[in-house]
């Protein structure tokens, strides 16, 4: 660690760990989540340990990582190609989230 | 008295049946008007579609997917002929729909149990009963692999696609699976096409469970000349409060029946079946705006054969003088069996109005049997186990200012006793029914404890066992202002006995269509 210096909390975190001796509660999201997936197993849902604290949460945080590559397109609206303007009012999620809508037209029904 | 068979028999037969009217209204026109210049070809083989069928949900889906995708000009009006038509003579027979009948129904909660190579290609994404309540041609589903990976063209590159040769697996090995597993032409579509269709207009009885408020049955009516066939009847709480309903009922397919329905104010969705010969409709009822609230539907036709659909309360606490009411058609009671002793049995319109006497340390299930039909309650004085149903659920985080309404999950607890091996947990265990239960929340793991989880994802309600999850959005009392999801222990406890299940408390989503 001593080439390496952290630049946020979460680094900045990771380095008392190791200091601690505390590096097993550490969780590298690149290993939990396989680097993000289209897939319910872990879903957007429910992470791989079946629950959700390993979830990438503040969900708002990552959203337009998938929205705008197409991650999770069942649940979130890929701006690609099915829903480009899903979030035009919204610049950033994490403040701008009230102002995202469901895509699924409420008139229509069977 | 019951009824003579033969009298049952002819009001079947009157009344029970429909000529099916699937092109009366101009469906095939519309089509190509609406279709045709994308679509080439002829009313009944315009090119991709005469070659699918799907339930009413599947053709809403694709007609709103060609309206956002393609700006395709539909009404409402319009829109709701053409699911019609399209679920009429493209349909899914009721034997292809059994078995995925639950995302129709919008049940929570359930786990489902496709191959592994059927979730990896479709289910990561979507429900594998999405893929499941379609047929296709083999061409077709080839088709339907270049439309996916055309319109969400990543993925590709996700995981368990960049790991392999993705098209071609899907090409080689999913296409054939899938046109041999949901081919377009099968015996049970060329039969039901064929079949007489039953009439759901008549008088119809049944139970259900009301969100908050519990066991319920009642009566009403379907009546008519053109659909939306009108609904009118009532519902009677255990209470033996009198409760008017009343609203709109499309049967699509010939059995695919979506009511509408105010009850109290409230307005409810019915995603029921009927059976083939009009005896039965079931499926499940829920509230419009939140469809994780809701219960198993069941009614019967009046006038056909004798059927029982359950009795309310299902259980009752032993050692008092119970009243119950058995739900049926044409019940005409015979004998009691089980740990009560028969005070008084009525008949009224919705079946046998019972009283029973029941002694204190009285523990068991309750036969009420008559000519062809036969149902159970269940008496308890001190119940063995509790389990929590579902065992397992979701809710998710919603409001707060946002566009998502918050989800939430309801549970009930069923009382079992241990059976005559007296050890709970096996396979001889007698289950009781659902019982009174005061209902807690503690956190499912050391994770959600550590996270506080129980604290921060939403609140149960002590006494009707539903769940309100918290508001959505970041929360900056949480670590690194982590949503307010949750792992938690939903429990049950009545007498001295408890169950859990647990309870995924997640986030929201944006893209929420009749088929998930």
């Amino acid at each position: 660690m001593k080439n390496l210096k952290p630049l946020n909390e979460k680094a900045e975190r990771v380095k008392r760990a190791a200091a601690e001796d505390k590096m097993d509660e550490v969780r590298a999201m690149q290993t939990i989540v396989a680097g993000c997936a289209a897939t319910l197993d872990p879903g957007w849902e429910v992470d791989p340990f079946g629950g959700v604290a390993a979830l990438c949460q503040p969900m708002e945080a990552d959203l337009y990582g998938c929205s705008d590559p197409c991650w999770w397109p069942a649940q979130v609206p890929d701006t690609i190609n099915s829903y480009p303007d899903w979030n035009a009012n919204a610049d950033g999620a994490a403040k701008d989230w009230r102002a995202l809508g469901t895509v699924f037209p409420k008139d229509s029904d069977v | 008295m019951r009824i003579p068979t033969m009298m049952a028999a002819a009001a079947l037969a009157v009344s029970a049946f429909i000529a099916p009217a699937s092109a009366e209204d101009g469906g095939a026109e519309l089509l190509v008007r609406l279709c045709g210049d994308c679509h080439s070809g002829k009313a009944d083989s315009l090119s991709r579609i005469d070659g699918q069928r799907k339930t009413p949900e599947g053709w809403l889906m694709t007609i709103v997917r060609m309206r956002l995708f393609h700006n395709v000009d539909v009404t409402t009006d319009e829109q709701q002929k053409l699911v019609r038509y399209l679920s009429d003579t493209q349909g899914l027979a009721p034997a292809e729909a059994a078995g995925y009948r639950y995302i129709l129904e919008r049940e929570p909660g359930v786990v489902e149990d496709f191959d592994q190579q059927m979730t990896e290609f479709c289910a990561r994404c979507h429900s594998g009963a999405r893929v499941a309540l379609q047929r296709r041609t083999e061409e077709e589903w080839a088709l339907h692999i270049d439309f996916h990976l055309g319109q969400w063209p990543t993925t590709e590159y996700q995981a368990l696609g960049r790991d392999r040769e993705w098209y071609k697996l899907a090409m080689t090995e999913i296409v054939p699976q899938l046109a041999e597993a949901y081919p377009f032409e099968t015996a049970a579509w060329t039969a039901w096409t064929a079949a007489r269709k039953p009439d759901a207009r008549g008088e119809w009885i049944f139970i259900t469970r009301l969100p908050g408020i519990g066991e319920t049955y009642g009566r009403f009516t379907v009546s008519g000349e053109a659909q939306p066939y009108t609904v009118i009847g009532s519902v009677v709480g255990q209470n033996g409060v009198w409760t008017p309903m009343q609203g709109k009922l499309h049967v699509y397919t010939g059995y695919e029946w979506r009511g509408s329905v105010n009850i109290g104010g409230e307005s409810f969705k019915q995603v029921l079946a009927m059976s083939a010969d009009g005896s039965v409709t079931s499926g499940r009822q829920f509230f419009t705006a939140e469809d994780a609230l809701g219960g198993r539907f069941t009614a019967a036709r009046v006038g056909g054969r004798p059927i029982a659909l359950g009795v309310v309360p299902s259980t009752v606490a032993a050692g008092r003088q119970a009243r119950v009411q058995v739900v049926g058609t044409n019940v005409r009671l015979s004998s009691i069996g089980g740990a009560v002793t028969p005070v008084n049995a009525g008949y009224n319109q919705y079946g046998v109005d019972l009283t029973v006497n029941t002694t204190a340390r009285a523990n068991g299930l309750v036969r009420v049997v008559g000519d062809g039909w036969n149902t159970t309650f269940g008496v308890y004085s001190a119940l063995d186990s509790i389990k929590v149903e579902p065992p397992f659920n979701i809710a998710r985080v919603g409001g707060g200012g946002g566009r998502t309404d918050k989800v939430k999950a309801m549970f009930q607890a069923v009382g079992y006793l241990a059976g005559p091996d007296g050890r709970s947990g096996t396979a001889d265990d007698i289950r009781i029914g659902e019982v009174p239960a005061r209902w807690s929340v503690e956190p499912f793991d050391e994770v959600a404890d550590e996270l506080e989880d129980v604290r921060y994802a939403g609140a149960i309600d002590g006494a009707t066992g539903i769940f309100t999850p918290a508001v959505a959005g970041p929360n900056p009392e949480r670590p690194f202002s982590t949503n307010n999801a949750g792992n938690l222990r939903i429990v049950a406890t009545t007498g001295g006995t408890s169950g859990s299940g647990q309870l995924i408390v997640t986030v929201q989503r944006w893209n929420d269509p009749p088929i998930r």
